[in-house]
């Protein structure tokens, strides 16, 4: 059988960095493939290579058995080739509708108009996947898992031969992950071969019948996946004696029961805010003790962003009161924009945190001396890849900058820390790293801040908090410790606390069009 | 303000009418260079050296219409401002240099380099240039209906150009798969470029043919409204024409009510300096200005500019 993609020695460089060294893989036609890695290990960048989105420096491509010199994204749509983003590339002000159509040359009559059929096809397509669909919805105002199906919608409206999948399980309550699995399913099993990057272990196992292993660029294995248990991966994934022991084993372990401190750092009574996108707040109270950890679960797109801008001091409500100190730390869900200044370097980012507390300063001027040995010391500790003092922030890789935020944030913990996903899209060792720092933060006795963990990974949730509380369409629903287990909170992610949520989904999946006229 | 003028005379009809036929002279090559904006900005290239190009096309259509005749003279004018927008297209698109300063730029070395090629080609002290004015086309029945018949239908070609690219470009925009593309480039490059829309070309064509409108636009200044060059004869439209925009939330047809409002504005302030009035009319020219950053600042419910306008593609830092 053809394979459906063929790669024999690619590489690819980015400056001195090789992305990809000499990698070869193969997907065949109707298999889910799963491609694991560190963060910087490539699994990204040879996704782009096979959509087109990058053009490999050495090395064969084969799409369909065709040799191919992709260079355009349009060419390897046109030879079939799809990818879902892991941020999704969606313009945020296009209707689903209108983000499918730019997608697909077959929407569109010669003359430049929507084709009129196009819209009914899109619908029978949608119903045929299962795959329930807002429309006529502009994207920003959809929850993160709608933008995905759209994502996905989008990529199979065609003839679609190779899906490949950015991290699509980072953004998903559990019960939503089995649901994305099973459309997969369907789909490589009408021929289509699936390449499925992922950082979670057991779900790629669940899903993919092959696994591919990358390592600082460079193909280390690929197994069927029935031979091949998490323990030999994870060791596969940082080299050999790896972390594994530190892997964090899925289970709802409470840190920190004990008593903790009285103070309470940070308070929110009844607070009400709107959000440009996604949902705001409404009606959130919420108080935070020095040394304890508060965790919020919830779906993306929930009020999530609002709730974290209200802490962080960065949006006052529009009703309601925030009692907040005067310094907080953030680590943001997007990496640069918001975490980072993408053209300072590593040293001036951290100078850039921490100078209004007063940190490595020498009378007027700033102690570059300690700033650089600051710098390196974050580096080393977080596992910065190809980090040093010295270099510009926006070269690293999403998952390093994402390590370099937190790292940083931690330096500066005030009084409060505002943790919104800290380990999205990041390898095992630095998770295991983030998250042993928040609980060492939150043991620090009376210097330790009051932590806010916002995060839609549920494991992560149980791992490290010691209360819960779920944010349900803007609103913030507290979860009583017995219920402190995966399955009853994602029931309540996913709104079965409050009855119209529940309605709202069973209509979603009856009728992939019932909410059509919602916009 | 207003109730002070109430003393003056209350103007007739004929006056009326010809306070409307001098709004919309003056505003159509507003509309023109603002459309044309409204296209490049919706590929998210906002473009400051429109006020080159409408100085270019000013002159190339003096020069156009002195070689060839007064239509030769509108093509040479749109084909100069098509010129000086690719040269800023070429750095601020192709070479990915910052917009506002490439701008900028294209603006001051266009007044400038106009300037000296009109005083070498015709000197520094000569006569005010004498060109022949494009006529105004009468429609039959249309410029019979009463009051803004003539102001509407009794003008010259650029006018009625106005009329035809409104809903041309608004067809284009939100109907087509072309101005999805466009618009998606706008928002988004990164969503566009995997989409497989040839980001960079997109935003090329779209800041030419911002660069032909306002060339159109500085055509209609010399072969329209004056008969004549003068150096800085644009006298700000194209910067006008971004306030436009603005105005006008990225739509033709908003655009075009936009055009008209800063034209009216215009005649109006012409009119009371006329009449004598008791007014301190400038006022009058600053008034579509208040109003374009009250727009900006939402005070007329949301619109948002293009999320990806001014911004690099591809990113910096990369």
């Amino acid at each position: 059988m053809t394979a459906a993609v063929s790669l024999r020695g690619v590489t690819k460089r980015f400056g001195a960095l090789r992305a990809l060294d000499a990698v070869d893989f193969e997907l065949a036609p109707g298999e889910i493939h799963g491609l694991l890695g560190e963060n910087g290990a490539g699994k990204t960048t040879l996704a782009r290579v096979v959509a087109g989105l990058l053009a490999p420096d050495a090395g064969r491509v084969q799409i369909g058995g065709r040799e191919v010199r992709l260079g355009s994204a349009a060419e390897a749509r046109a030879l079939g080739v799809a990818m879902v983003h892991q941020h999704f590339s969606l313009v945020p002000r296009f209707t689903g509708f209108e983000n499918v159509a730019l997608f697909n040359a077959e929407a569109w009559t010669p003359r430049g108009g929507v084709r009129d059929d196009y819209r009914g096809r899109i619908e029978a397509r949608a119903a045929e996947l299962r795959l329930p669909v807002q429309l006529d919805v502009p994207v920003e105002r959809m929850g993160v898992a709608d933008r995905q199906r759209i994502e996905i919608l989008k990529a199979l409206m065609g003839e679609t031969r190779v899906l490949l999948l950015d991290e699509p399980t980072a953004v998903l309550a559990p019960q939503e992950v089995e649901g994305l699995f099973a459309v997969l399913r369907r789909v490589a099993a009408a021929g289509t071969g699936i390449v499925l990057v992922a950082h979670k272990l057991d779900e790629v196992l669940a899903a993919a019948g092959r696994v591919t292993v990358l390592r600082r660029g460079r193909w280390v294995l690929t197994r069927e996946a029935g031979g091949v248990t998490a323990r030999e991966l994870a060791d596969a994934m940082v080299g050999v004696g790896g972390v594994a022991a530190g892997l964090p084993g899925g289970g709802s372990v409470l840190a920190g029961q004990e008593a903790p401190a009285p103070a309470i750092v940070a308070e929110l009574k009844d607070v009400s805010a709107a959000s440009v996108s996604g949902a705001g707040l409404r009606g959130v109270s919420l108080a935070v003790r020095r040394g304890e950890i508060l965790g919020i679960a919830g779906v993306g797109g929930n009020g999530q962003r609002t709730l974290a801008s209200v802490l962080a001091g960065l949006q006052a409500p529009d009703a309601g009161e925030a009692v907040l100190p005067a310094e907080a730390g953030w680590i943001p869900q997007e990496r640069d924009g918001e975490g980072l200044v993408n053209d300072f370097t590593i040293a001036e980012n951290v100078a850039l945190a921490v100078h209004a507390k007063g940190a490595y300063r020498r009378g007027p001027w700033l102690d570059w001396a300690e700033v650089e040995e600051a710098a390196a010391a974050l580096v080393g500790e977080m596992d910065v890849r190809s980090g040093a003092p010295g270099v510009a922030a926006g070269t690293l890789s999403g998952g390093n900058q994402q390590k370099m935020v937190a790292g940083r944030e931690f330096l500066r913990s005030g009084k409060l820390l505002v943790a919104e996903s800290p380990t999205r899209g990041l390898d095992v060792k630095a998770t295991v790293a983030v998250r042993e720092r928040i609980t060492a933060l939150a043991k620090h006795g009376d210097r330790a801040p009051g932590i806010v963990l916002i995060s839609t990974d549920l494991d992560e949730i149980l791992e490290l908090s010691d209360r819960i509380a779920v944010m349900v369409r803007g609103r913030l629903i507290p979860v009583p410790p017995e219920d402190h287990n995966p399955a009853a909170i994602g029931e309540l992610m996913l709104g079965a606390g409050s009855r119209g949520g529940v309605r709202h989904q069973a209509d979603a999946r009856d009728r992939p069009g019932a909410r059509e006229t919602a916009g | 303000m207003a109730r002070r003028g109430l003393r003056t005379p209350v103007p007739d009809v004929a006056a009326l009418s010809s306070f409307l036929v001098s709004a919309v002279g003056l505003a159509v090559p507003l509309a023109l260079a603002a459309l044309g904006e409204t296209v490049s900005q919706r590929a998210g290239v906002i473009n400051i050296g429109l006020e080159g190009s409408v100085i270019w096309g000013a002159l190339g259509g003096a020069l156009g219409s002195l070689a060839g005749g007064g239509y030769a003279g509108l093509l040479a004018g749109a084909l100069a401002g098509g010129a000086a927008a690719l040269v800023f297209a070429v750095f601020a698109v192709r070479l990915n240099t910052d917009q506002i300063i490439t701008g900028t730029a294209v603006t001051i070395g266009s007044l400038g380099f106009t300037g000296a090629l009109y005083q070498s080609r015709f000197g520094v002290t000569g006569v005010a240039l004498e060109l022949e004015t494009l006529p105004a086309w009468e429609l039959p029945l249309l410029s019979r209906i009463p009051v803004v018949g003539p102001a509407l239908f009794d003008q010259a070609l650029t006018a009625y150009l106005v009329y035809v690219m409104v809903p041309l470009l608004a067809w284009l925009l939100f109907r087509t798969r072309w101005g999805l593309a466009l618009r998606a480039v706008g928002e988004s490059p990164e969503a566009a470029h995997a989409a497989g829309v040839p980001v960079v070309r997109t935003r090329m064509l779209a800041a030419v043919f911002a660069g032909l409108m306002a060339g159109l636009a500085g055509a209609h200044l010399s072969l329209v409204h004056t008969g004549t060059f003068a150096e800085n004869m644009s006298a700000g439209k194209g910067f006008i024409a971004i306030a436009v925009v603005v105005l006008g939330r990225w739509r033709p047809a908003g655009v075009l009510a936009a055009a008209l409002f800063f034209g009216g504005a215009e005649a109006l302030q012409f009119a009371l300096q006329a009449f004598d009035a008791d007014l301190p009319y400038p006022l009058f020219l600053a008034l579509p200005y208040v109003l374009s950053l009250a727009a900006l600042a939402g005070w007329f419910g949301r619109s948002r500019a293009p999320e990806g306008l001014a911004l690099p593609w591809p990113r910096r830092g990369h």
